[in-house]
């Protein structure tokens, strides 16, 4: 029986994969360590990106319309092929409480400072849940209208930002030496590009499969220049201070002052990060429960979205003991920690399978 | 706050346990409960004030720690 019935074109994948980039990265720049060099940070953090999703594409291409659960079990047999699987599931399932945290922790900090965390997480849990119970077309259709409006107000915010820009601040180039740089550029392909591997639970749902790969480069070439352009802009902006801020993209916005009439654009980001966050958990929430699903054998995995979405918000209350615990994460632990999911994983599973020449025709067809 | 937490679970059981017995979805309720047994425990203890182990500093703190970061 199949779990998902919903299928999406390659352009609306495209999209969707813009949107989960563009996620929590609107609040927490990609390459930040890299400080007024964090533009090339993210460009050469991107090329690793492209890389991995050819890793993991030329997986799906290998094995057309199946999810990385179904393909596991393929390549690794049964049991080995399910513990992989619930390893891959741990992983969306805590991204997703990662974004929520995100989420939370920049809402606390900047925008509802009286509010509960828990009212918060659990209000967009709740639409996200609503959506993914939906499927994956009524995601993908959603996100057509959400990532043109939010291109709309990334590219406003810089042209707006234009008369407060320094390109002095970006100068010297390649300041920073060059370990510091290629760690950042790693923490800026793990944080967001890599982070699309979440679509290999996505991929097999593509109507023209084939096309799924340039689809996914596409999305994450577009998405790439948009977040170039917003840390340049940053940096050219905020200059030093781009270094030892939390949120420069809200900071920068704050920076807009159209003769005393256009003021306190920040609340643009916010409503950026509400939006692209809905994007990227959403796609994470799908990918869990479907995973789930199919690790069970289940007949759909409507059932578990409410009880998943519960525990993801519970993680996300507890997973950090503050905001600098996140950041500190963000930048040292999750570009180590995620390597064996976006690369350890789609990688083995691509050369187990060149190996043992699979997939067969004939008894083991897929 | 914990009469409240044990409503909203309340509710979450109510819109999904019916359908699962209908269909005779053995499985998918196994699964159901667990998952929501496993969230309201959590859920109980955070109201009650027990602090959960934060899993990312913990993760961040020894791979930081391994790879001398």
């Amino acid at each position: 029986m199949l779990l998902e019935q919903g299928k999406i074109s390659d352009f609306q994948l495209s999209v969707l994969i813009m949107g989960f980039v563009f996620g929590s990265s609107v609040i927490i720049s990609p390459g930040q360590g890299a400080g007024h060099d964090a533009w090339i940070a993210c460009a050469l953090g991107l090329m690793e990106g492209l890389l991995i999703a050819w890793i993991f594409t030329a997986l799906t291409k290998q094995f057309k319309d199946k999810t990385i659960i179904e393909i596991n079990s393929l390549v690794y047999g049964k049991i080995l092929g399910k513990f992989i699987s619930v390893l891959f599931i741990w992983y969306l399932f805590h991204l997703g409480a990662l974004v929520l945290t995100n989420y939370v922790r920049f809402f606390k900090l900047g925008v509802y400072p009286a509010t509960p965390k828990t009212v918060g997480l659990l209000i967009l849990m709740l639409v996200c849940a609503s959506t993914v119970g939906r499927g994956i077309e009524v995601l993908a259709r959603l996100s057509l209208i959400l990532v043109a409006l939010i291109i709309l107000v990334a590219v406003a915010d810089t042209l707006l930002l234009i008369p407060h820009m320094d390109f002095n601040n970006l100068l010297p180039i390649l300041d920073v030496p060059i370990g510091k740089l290629l760690w950042a550029s790693h923490g800026a392909a793990s944080f967001p590009f890599a982070e699309t591997v979440a679509f290999l639970m996505v991929l097999a749902f593509v109507d023209k499969s084939e096309k799924g790969p340039a689809a996914v480069s596409r999305g994450l070439l577009i998405a790439g220049f948009i977040l170039i352009m917003v840390v340049t802009r940053n940096a050219a902006v905020l200059g030093p201070i781009v270094t030892i801020t939390n949120y420069p993209t809200y900071l920068a916005a704050q920076v807009i002052d159209i003769g005393d009439i256009l003021t306190r654009l920040e609340v643009l980001v916010a409503i950026n990060l509400i939006t692209m966050g809905f994007i990227k958990i959403s796609v994470l929430l799908y990918g869990t429960v479907l995973g789930l699903a199919q690790v069970f054998n289940l007949h759909s995995y409507r059932p578990i979205i409410l009880p998943v979405g519960i525990l993801m918000v519970i993680l996300a209350l507890t997973n950090v003991g503050n905001t600098l615990e996140m950041l500190d994460f963000a930048n040292k632990g999750f570009p180590i920690y995620a390597v064996p999911f976006q690369i350890g994983i789609p990688l083995i599973t691509l050369v187990v399978a060149k190996l043992r020449k699979l997939p067969q025709t004939g008894g083991d067809k897929v | 706050m914990i009469a409240l937490l044990l409503i909203g679970f309340g509710i979450v059981a109510l819109t999904q346990i019916p359908g699962l017995v209908r269909k005779q979805w053995w499985r998918e309720l196994i699964c159901f409960a667990v998952l929501w047994s496993m969230g309201l425990i959590l859920s109980l203890m955070i109201s009650m004030g027990i602090t959960l182990p934060p899993i990312s500093t913990i993760i961040g703190k020894s791979l930081t720690g391994m790879f001398g970061i």
